[in-house]
């Protein structure tokens, strides 16, 4: 039961949410962007503690997520649903771009994967004919009305969230649990050793990353059908690398729920009080929350509680 | 047309000598340490935005701000290396985040300190043009190469023949080995991240003078330094100086014969086919690094 509880404490604080702040509409855009950066985290998470591979160009999967989903349902009249799973997939189609960097190590695969970033932006930027350019990609559908709920609604798409990073969660929980995940546990202590007993590493690392891309980029899809404008220094913004990072570093990279609710708190900070104090450059204040917790903290808050709580290094992991 | 592509290839390899002095900043930290700062470019843009504050200040020539760029970003730098020195666990990773956030930081404080309107020097001494039989220049590009091509020739000497110099090479090829030999390698990886800095104090002003800076500038020029890093392969300065100016002409081309939105991209383009076909750089046959 213990294990269960900061999922349940988590899932109750979901629920109370919309109770309390419903009918506040600031409020609860706040609270539908942060899980947007929740998923985003989580995607990047299971990237690092699974794949072993910290990367620093997720926005390149968000964007891309976010721009097929809105032509597909504007141009091709895909139905939103399908659009949005069609932008999953579409990011994770542009990971397979990248698995050529794989073969490179730690942080020369980082390296490689912000240069993809910075690629996929100017495609974006450039390729006007069919993105809009840098005017920007307007006119497309909002997220529909199903059974009665309009997700389109502030607490709709709330609620589509809570739901959407919920089974996020699950899915990584399940690859973690699996024997995949054991063989990726395995490869973070050796990867020569894993390789001799006949795990192929590097497919499983293409897994994770095209996951992660999937994931990533069905949370740009549904931002975008939420914001319905999109932009490329808005869809690719570095944001959306920078602060699922933090997130998931705050909130501990190692744990599954860690950088969900680290998400929604480092978002609100950002918006609510680092905004306030700093109209311009705000983000000092995260690049230092991060620099700190990465010196003090590296497990992350829920990691040093969890590890504690254990009273093992290793329970974490 | 063949002027244009001239005068481009004149260009590009100016601005390559510069993009050489970033990289090379990088790949020296690398070696030492194994360890890639990302706040590399943010040290060159803290540089530049120096040689802002003493033109605009008191009117001097831009370079007269080296001291003062060199001290800042010496400074930073060994702030950076005391701080990457504390990480216990996951050194490789979380070093690599922890950079990634102190570049966060510099290009917030820059945002903070200058706003974020590009600058660019108004001497005009550096901004004349002059002509070298049927290409131009800028003083001030001539003068970058010429003065990169000084400094670069100083760090060859330096690794080559002065004790910390070669310090840095053995560290650098064998660490448990050097440290047999009774090398420190705390102050000689201290020692790298020192020369880094310097490096990044003259890349920044000489950036300065001959283009435009703005806050944001920073990550692409971390990128651009990586790309030429991997381009060269495994780092000698012939290698990295080769790959920097192969970068800077493919760049100045692409502005002549397409559009200056895709320079950029091409850089990047490069850098792909390189990981794709030759994994190991253009002039590093043996070591590997996947």
């Amino acid at each position: 039961m213990m294990r269960n509880l900061p999922a349940a404490a988590l899932l109750v604080a979901a629920l109370a949410i919309p109770l309390v702040f419903g009918g506040n509409g600031y409020i609860m855009g706040l609270m539908v962007s942060g899980l947007i950066v929740a998923g985003v985290a989580l995607a990047w998470a299971l990237l690092g503690n699974l794949g072993g591979m910290v990367s620093f160009g997720h926005a390149a999967f968000f964007g891309v997520g976010a721009y097929t989903s809105a032509i597909l349902s504007a141009k091709a009249g895909l139905p939103v649903p399908l659009s949005l799973l069609a932008g999953a997939l579409g990011a994770a189609l542009c990971s397979l771009v990248m698995l050529p960097a794989l073969r490179l190590s730690g942080p020369y695969f980082a390296l490689a994967i912000l240069a993809y970033a910075h690629i996929f932006k100017i495609l974006a930027t450039e390729l006007s004919s069919i993105t809009g350019g840098s005017a920007g990609f307007q006119r497309f559908p909002t997220l529909p009305t199903i059974a009665g709920i309009d997700f389109s609604s502030r607490t709709g798409s709330y609620a589509l969230l809570v739901v959407m990073v919920a089974l996020c969660a699950l899915v990584y929980r399940a690859v973690k649990r699996s024997h995949v995940g054991t063989a990726l546990r395995a490869m973070a202590e050796s990867e020569d050793a894993t390789r001799v007993v006949g795990v192929n590493a590097t497919l499983l690392k293409s897994w994770m990353l095209l996951l992660s891309a999937f994931i990533t980029g069905l949370f740009g899809a549904m931002n975008a059908h939420i914001i319905n404008f999109l932009e490329p220094d808005y869809a690719f913004s570095g944001n959306w690398s920078v602060l699922p990072i933090i997130a998931a570093i705050f909130g501990g990279y190692r744990t599954i729920l860690g950088p969900v609710a680290g998400a929604v708190l480092i978002y609100l900070f950002d918006q609510i009080i680092a905004k306030e104090l700093l109209p311009v450059g705000h983000q000092i204040l995260l690049g230092l929350l991060l620099a700190g917790m990465i010196l003090v903290a590296p497990n992350g808050l829920f990691g040093l509680f969890q590890t504690r709580r254990k009273g093992a290094p290793h329970a974490a992991a | 047309m063949f002027e244009l592509l001239q005068q481009s290839l004149f260009s590009g390899l100016l601005v390559g000598s510069v993009y050489a002095l970033v990289a090379l900043g990088i790949a020296l930290t690398f070696g030492a340490m194994k360890i890639i700062n990302l706040a590399h470019g943010e040290l060159v843009l803290l540089a530049a935005y120096m040689a802002y504050v003493i033109e605009s200040r008191t009117g001097w020539n831009p370079y007269a701000a080296i001291p003062l760029a060199f001290a800042v970003t010496a400074l930073v730098s060994i702030a950076i290396y005391l701080l990457i020195e504390r990480i216990r666990e996951h050194r490789e990773l979380n070093s690599l985040i922890l950079t990634f956030a102190i570049g966060v930081i510099l290009t917030n404080a820059i945002l903070l300190v200058f706003a974020s309107d590009v600058r660019s020097t108004n001497s005009p001494l550096l901004q004349d043009a002059v002509s070298l039989g049927s290409v131009y220049a800028m003083n001030s590009e001539l003068l970058a190469f010429v003065v990169s091509l000084l400094v670069m020739a100083g760090l060859w000497w330096w690794l080559r023949n002065s004790w910390y110099g070669r310090a840095v090479r053995a560290v650098s090829s064998n660490r448990d080995a050097s440290m047999l030999m009774g090398i420190d390698p705390r102050r000689v990886e201290l020692a790298a991240f020192i020369v880094a800095g310097i490096l990044a104090s003259v890349a920044g002003v000489a950036l300065y003078t001959m283009s435009v800076v703005q806050p944001a500038l920073g990550p692409a020029l971390t990128v651009k330094a990586f790309v030429v890093t991997v381009l060269a392969g495994v780092g000698s300065i012939p290698g990295v100086f080769c790959a920097a100016l192969l970068l800077g002409v493919t760049e100045a081309m692409t502005v002549t014969l397409a559009s200056s939105a895709l320079q950029e991209l091409v850089g990047m383009v490069l850098f792909l086919l390189v990981l794709f076909f030759m994994p190991n750089g253009l002039f590093g046959a043996r070591a590997r690094r996947g």
